[in-house]
């Protein structure tokens, strides 16, 4: 029980901070839309009614977008001096982890749903299944934000942190969850139905379950001092 | 000298003559290959180069795993020396490999091989995994957050295997096929060349360690006198 009540509070604290710094949020926000803005512009010469790049679009702005608000989620602690609090606190590092995780996936599926949402606008798609494109894009995040929370921890730690979070989490993140989710989106444009896509779905599940489960069994490694 | 200088200078002369042996094996003894002609040759120093990667990316999870059960610096430092010349060997296979390849397939890099996907995924986890190790303090804290990242980056290759079901097969499969396309003087090349950058690379791991050692040891010294 200690442990779900350490982890709602760190998950408490992280939203508030979030939220009462607006800043973060709305400089997120722009992020994304300054991304999709210049895919937008970079690819004019292309008929989108018919193009395949909206999927990986769809992903690198995810990525990229998703990238700056993994990155403060340790930093911050270092920064601002709280980490000694919390690791003086007595609770254990899994629960930091799982805490700081709910929250930032939180936060990132908003930022995704937004980008979805500027996407579609942008660029003149046929509408696929919804409901599917939901499903991948909750499913990608869960593996991006496990994953990517440890790298957070790590690259907290480094000198040169804003450049080290992208080059530790590229080459782990982009050829297992980010590849096979760019896949499974790109049926689901295709106009695949929900039995076409098992495949992709059961191995997206399976590396979000791996991520979680390293990121809850390393973290002590990272947090202890 | 000690015994281990010894060890190190002999195995440094074994790699010495078996390359010497292997190169003119390669060049003068070895059969011209039927199908792919000259071009081939490069093949005996290309799968000993990936032979090596992959022997040392393997002892940096060995080490960085010995490492966080007991804490040992010594397995940090063999895990870190090892990733940096499983790099360098694995440039070499890219890069002989691609030029195989131009003479081959007639281009140097084939997007949708396995294989050469994996290889690509291993060195850029490992360029990572060095660059992290550049940009931390040396400490504890390194070698803790270096082994948790070489542990998830070795587990994302067999994952990232799977998230490739697509991929098509133009890599020749040596190993596996029985050494049928192999004539005999073909494999005894290519094994005198394993032979020789095994021995390269434990002479280089063995120089390595022991650099890094002095490295950790003058760190400590620096601590206790305080720094200037």
């Amino acid at each position: 029980m200690r442990v779900i009540s350490a982890t709602r509070a760190i998950f408490l604290k992280e939203l508030r901070i979030e939220f009462r710094n607006k800043q973060m949020i709305n400089s997120m926000l722009i992020l994304s839309l300054m991304i999709l803005a210049s895919f937008r512009f970079i690819f004019e010469f292309i008929d989108f009614s018919e193009t395949e790049l909206a999927s990986p679009i769809l992903w690198i702005t995810f990525f990229f977008s998703g990238m700056f608000a993994l990155a403060p989620i340790y930093q911050r602690e270092v920064e601002q001096g709280t980490k000694e609090g919390l690791m003086l606190a007595p609770i254990s590092a899994s629960s930091i982890y799982f805490g700081k995780f709910l929250a930032t996936f939180i936060i990132i599926l908003g930022l995704n749903l937004f980008s979805t949402m500027i996407f579609f606008a942008f660029f003149a798609q046929p509408m696929p299944d919804m409901g599917m494109l939901l499903g991948i894009i909750v499913l990608g995040t869960i593996g991006f934000t496990a994953l990517g929370n440890l790298i957070s921890a790590i690259s907290a730690n480094l000198s040169q942190s804003q450049v080290m979070l992208p080059v530790l989490l590229i080459p782990i993140l982009l050829f297992t969850v980010i590849m096979t989710s760019v896949e499974a989106t790109f049926q689901i444009f295709d106009g695949a139905v929900l039995a076409d896509l098992s495949n992709g779905i059961k191995l997206i599940l399976a590396f979000d379950i791996i991520f979680v489960a390293s990121g809850y069994l390393m973290i002590d490694y990272i947090i202890e001092e | 000298m000690t015994k281990k200088n010894i060890l190190t200078i002999i195995m440094l002369l074994a790699s010495a003559a078996l390359t010497f042996t292997g190169l003119y094996m390669a060049f003068l003894w070895a059969p011209t290959h039927d199908t792919m002609g000259d071009v081939q040759r490069i093949f005996y120093f290309h799968v000993a180069s990936a032979w090596v990667s992959y022997l040392a990316f393997g002892i940096t999870l060995l080490g960085s795993l010995l490492y966080l059960k007991t804490s040992n610096m010594k397995y940090d430092i063999l895990a870190y020396s090892s990733a940096e010349i499983g790099v360098v060997f694995c440039t070499a296979a890219i890069i002989t490999g691609a030029l195989w390849a131009k003479g081959v397939w007639g281009v140097f890099w084939i997007w949708d091989d396995m294989k050469l996907f994996m290889t690509m995924v291993l060195w850029l986890v490992f360029i990572a995994y060095l660059a992290l190790r550049s940009n931390s303090d040396p400490g504890k804290a390194r070698a803790r957050m270096s082994a948790v990242f070489g542990i998830i980056g070795f587990l994302c290759i067999p994952l990232s295997f799977a998230a490739n079901r697509i991929w098509t097969q133009f890599h020749p499969t040596v190993i596996a096929s029985e050494s049928g396309s192999l004539q005999t003087p073909m494999v005894q090349t290519l094994v005198t060349a394993v032979f020789a950058f095994t021995f390269l690379y434990l002479g280089i791991l063995m120089i390595k360690t022991d650099l890094e050692t002095t490295r950790e040891e003058i760190e400590e010294i620096k601590q206790e006198i305080g720094d200037f």
